[in-house]
């Protein structure tokens, strides 16, 4: 019989669940409470569990606390949508402004490992330019970093991760070559390579954290992807490269503790002003855990809420927050989509859901917007299906029926696209409270001219795509958004951003944020890579810091 | 005595049979159990052709099966392979000198198969989006396979060559000496061979250090060949017997680093039915057994030929 990963914390008594095998378990080395530990870390995820697991090799004492269960995607993952939402935060959130993001599934994750156990695996690099924004193309703001530092740090996590990819990416600098080989194109994959040559822009394989060939890494072992296309609904087979396959064996097997079912509520601040540990809730009770220093990697919806949730008498505008700027800058990425029927079958359920991609209008200037996006072959589950045609078309009964029998011959493409960084879009704390006693998150959203202009040359440019290969019956998902960042920004100023290049808050020296909220531009592309190489080049800085006492 | 441009030219009209046809009736209607060199050579010959084509049969029965027979050329190696196959064992049995006329159709229309199949598999490689792509080496219909079918016939063919000199005499093929034929002609297979495998195991990225077995120790056998083809004849080589012999083995131990492969799909041996099919072929790596068997063959044969 199989424990409940929501009823009780699995990671306890020295040891933790070992994801690669039925039932097993790996030891894990634990810290008393009154212990001052070197870095307590709030979130898993791409930050969070990457910085877990580096520190840890560093020799660093870890404590990383998620507020979500420590699933066994073997035993406890089905292959059933709804069964599966049980991977999202769908703890209380308020959401308004006039374009309000739909939190949930789509864009955050709470589970040891984060968003990214049912992320789509797309791993992809920024534009360099996209690092200087401001400079090289006129609007956003500039990344502290410069590209050609982030470049060493992506092949670093490209290896790290072991992607699968194409041999040759066509955009952008030269890269190494992806670890592992591309994988095969499903008919949506080639669907949407036809209509890119069609219209003549180029495309190429997506480059994934999926294995295309068996792995046996230090953290274990992994099977090849079996392609039935539940990614976006946790991986059953750990063929899919998550925080929770790689970051945190690594982490368990360097010494770092995890802390399941632990809800970090507020970061406690010393006479000092530093910070002196967390305050969390587990197992019913709230505890303290003291340490030298905390990272908050909550993604840019909870590490906002959590550093304004921790004001105190020092900070009575929340934590690292002289600038003003924490909760402001929320970016979302648009989502839009084109849909149409082949005449043939396609079985676009086959397989990872984005095998392929163009990310041509990246590196195009000649548009009359700021910004650029992508986009991807796309393989909706039927419930997800049904959902855009009840959603985006407005079907109902008999037509909803009639539609959801094309299933099997539909095509679509989604872009990944930018939304340029406003601070009227933002997190702030509403007075409704959640399960924990916290104050919840208000997110307030609304979409710029640049943005909408970007959105309606992306569905033009898609539209023509699907029609050129014969796409029939086409229609548009025009209100869809998905990955976040923003709300806590990095910079070099500490007057116009939250944190420097080195995720380490202005404010207060030992505190550190360390996830998707530090992007000051979101780029055109998914953010996973990104955020997972800023943690490799954080946990870098934190040991050159160590090293020279400037801890 | 002949030139070596007469006799070229003689056995491309004898049907390439090298020296002067003996007699075929004489044989046939009285054998004469010969264990002479000239038909162990070709019996090795036809067992090289025969472990081929068992390889090709269940590869492309295996994969052909998993794409549905949508095409009906799709029955074409599996009928190839097996004929290929009963023609091998009849050779194989067959202790009498000169080349069988079944037995060389066969071979021929083997050979033949392999390379339409080829054209036709390149054509499914170009007609797909992206073309001449990697995607397209490494996913479509693989170019190397059907060339086994033809490697089949080729070392098939070459044993009846052999096979069709007479007792007692130097044996030949085409015009030259059947050693260095059979040695340069397996060695250039190995090598084509080996491009087939080293696509594959590129495609699966190297993931165990086993995987290069076949893409270090095919090309060295080669060299040992295509050194005994245009080096001296009457010399033993038991370095490189000895090295023909490891790739024979490494052939047939291929196929347990196959079913380890196979185990390393999501649910291993016992979801069967699926990984037989998405891990690595079972079948494939005997191609280089039966290679080997034929560069041993020619070795064999060139040590016997000492009138250089
Ligand atoms: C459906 C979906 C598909 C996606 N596909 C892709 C993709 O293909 N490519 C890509 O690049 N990106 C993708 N993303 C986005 C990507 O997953 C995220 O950008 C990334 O995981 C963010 O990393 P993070 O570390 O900032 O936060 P997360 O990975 O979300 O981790 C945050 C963790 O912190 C925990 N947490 C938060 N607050 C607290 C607290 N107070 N106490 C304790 N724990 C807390 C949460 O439970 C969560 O586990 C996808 C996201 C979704 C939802
Ligand atoms: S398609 Fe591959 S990556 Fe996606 S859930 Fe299945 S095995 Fe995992």
């Amino acid at each position: 019989m199989l424990s409940n990963p929501f009823s009780a914390p699995r990671a306890r008594h020295g040891r933790a669940p070992d994801v690669f095998r039925h039932g097993a378990w790996v030891s894990m080395r634990e810290h008393r409470e009154t212990d001052e530990v070197d870095f307590a870390i709030v979130g898993t995820g791409a930050g969070g569990g990457t910085l877990a697991a580096l520190l840890a090799e560093q020799g660093f004492s870890v404590v990383a606390f998620d507020a979500g269960p420590y699933f066994r995607p073997l035993e406890d993952f089905a292959s059933d949508e709804s069964e599966q939402n049980k991977l999202y935060w769908t703890d209380r959130r308020v959401v308004d402004g006039a374009n309000p993001i739909q939190m949930g599934g789509k864009n955050s994750g709470k589970a040891v490992g984060g968003s990214t156990v049912h992320y789509a695996m797309v791993s992809l690099r920024f534009r360099p330019e996209h690092f200087s924004a401001r400079t090289s193309l006129g609007y956003g703001a500039d990344w502290p970093i410069s590209w050609q530092e982030m470049w060493h740090y992506y092949d670093l996590a490209e290896k790290q991760i072991n992607i699968s990819g194409p041999l040759t990416y066509p955009w952008g600098p030269k890269r190494p070559r992806y670890p592992y080989r591309a994988h095969e194109l499903n008919g949506a994959g080639k669907l949407l390579a036809k209509g890119c040559e069609a219209i003549g822009i180029n495309w190429t394989e997506t480059p994934l954290a999926t294995l295309s060939a068996p792995l046996s890494g230090p953290e274990g072992k992994s099977p090849p992807c079996a392609y039935r296309g539940f990614c976006r609904f946790g991986c059953t087979t750990n063929a899919k490269r998550s925080a929770l396959t790689v970051w945190i064996p690594r982490a368990l097997a360097a010494g770092a503790e995890i802390r399941d079912l632990a809800m970090v509520g507020r970061i406690e601040t010393g006479p000092s002003g530093r910070a002196t540990g967390v305050h969390y809730h587990r197992e019913g009770e709230w505890h303290f855990q003291r340490a030298k220093n905390v990272v908050v990697a909550g993604y840019a919806i909870e590490t906002p809420r959590l550093l304004l949730n921790s004001a105190d008498q020092r900070y009575p505008d929340g934590l690292a927050n002289s600038s003003g700027l924490v909760g402001k800058n929320l970016m979302t990425q648009s989502n839009q989509a084109v849909w149409g029927r082949m005449d043939e079958p396609v079985r676009w359920y086959k397989g990872p859901p984005s095998l392929a991609i163009t990310e041509h209008w990246n590196y195009d200037d000649n548009k009359d917007f700021h910004g650029g996006y992508i986009w991807l072959g796309q393989g909706p589950l039927p419930n997800e299906w049904a959902s855009i045609q009840t959603g985006a078309r407005g079907l109902w009964g008999q037509k909803l029926r009639d539609a959801m029998l094309d299933y099997n011959y539909m095509i679509g493409v989604k872009m990944v696209g930018e939304m340029l960084p406003n601070e009227a879009n933002r997190v702030t704390l509403s007075d409704d409270l959640d399960q924990y006693g916290l104050k919840v998150a208000k997110i307030t959203y609304a979409w710029g001219d640049n943005d909408k202009a970007l959105i309606a040359h992306a569905l033009e440019q898609m539209g023509r795509s699907i029609e050129a290969i014969g796409a029939k019956g086409i229609f548009l998902q025009e209100d869809d958004t998905n990955h976040l960042g923003g709300t806590a920004r990095m910079g070099s100023d500490r007057r116009t951003s939250v944190v420097d290049a080195d995720c380490r808050s202005w404010d207060i020296p030992n505190l550190w944020i360390c996830d998707g909220s530090v992007f000051p531009t979101v780029g055109g592309v998914n953010p996973a890579l990104t955020t997972q190489t800023i943690a490799l080049r954080t946990a870098d800085r934190i040991g050159q810091l160590a090293a020279a006492g400037e801890l | 005595m002949a030139t070596t441009r007469e006799r070229l030219k003689a056995s491309f009209l004898l049907g390439f049979r090298g020296e002067a046809p003996v007699a075929r009736g004489g044989y046939e209607t009285a054998p004469i159990p010969s264990k002479t060199e000239i038909v162990t050579a070709a019996r090795r010959l036809n067992r090289a052709a025969g472990t081929i084509a068992a390889s090709v049969l269940v590869d492309s029965a295996m994969e052909h099966y998993r794409g549905d027979f949508r095409n009906k050329a799709m029955w074409t190696p599996i009928v190839t392979s097996a004929l290929s196959i009963g023609v091998s064992v009849h050779g194989h049995v067959d202790g009498r000198h000169g080349a069988h006329p079944l037995r060389d159709t066969v071979y021929v229309a083997a050979g033949l198969t392999g390379l339409v199949g080829t054209a036709f598999h390149i054509y499914n490689v170009t007609k797909k989006v992206g073309g001449f792509s990697w995607q397209n080496l490494f996913y479509s219909a693989p170019i190397g396979a059907p060339a086994a079918i033809s490697l089949s016939g080729l070392m098939g063919f070459l044993g009846e060559r052999v096979r069709d000199n007479k007792p007692g005499t130097r044996p030949m093929v085409a015009g030259l000496p059947a050693g260095r034929v059979v040695a340069a002609l397996t060695g250039a297979s190995l090598l084509g061979t080996t491009a087939e495998a080293g696509l594959l195991h590129f495609r699966g990225a190297f993931h165990n250090p086993a995987m290069l077995l076949p893409v270090t120790m095919p090309p060295a056998a080669a060299a040992l060949l295509v050194y005994a083809a245009v080096g001296p004849a009457g010399v033993a080589r038991p370095a490189s017997r000895g090295w023909l012999a490891a790739t024979a083995a490494m052939g047939i131990a291929g196929v347990a680093l196959h079913a380890y492969g196979v185990s390393r799909n999501m649910g291993g041996w016992r979801n069967w039915r699926q990984n037989l099919f998405a891990g690595p072929p079972l079948p494939a790596p005997p191609s280089f057994t039966g290679l080997a068997l034929a560069g041993l063959a020619a070795l064999a044969l060139l040590v016997d030929d000492k009138d250089d």
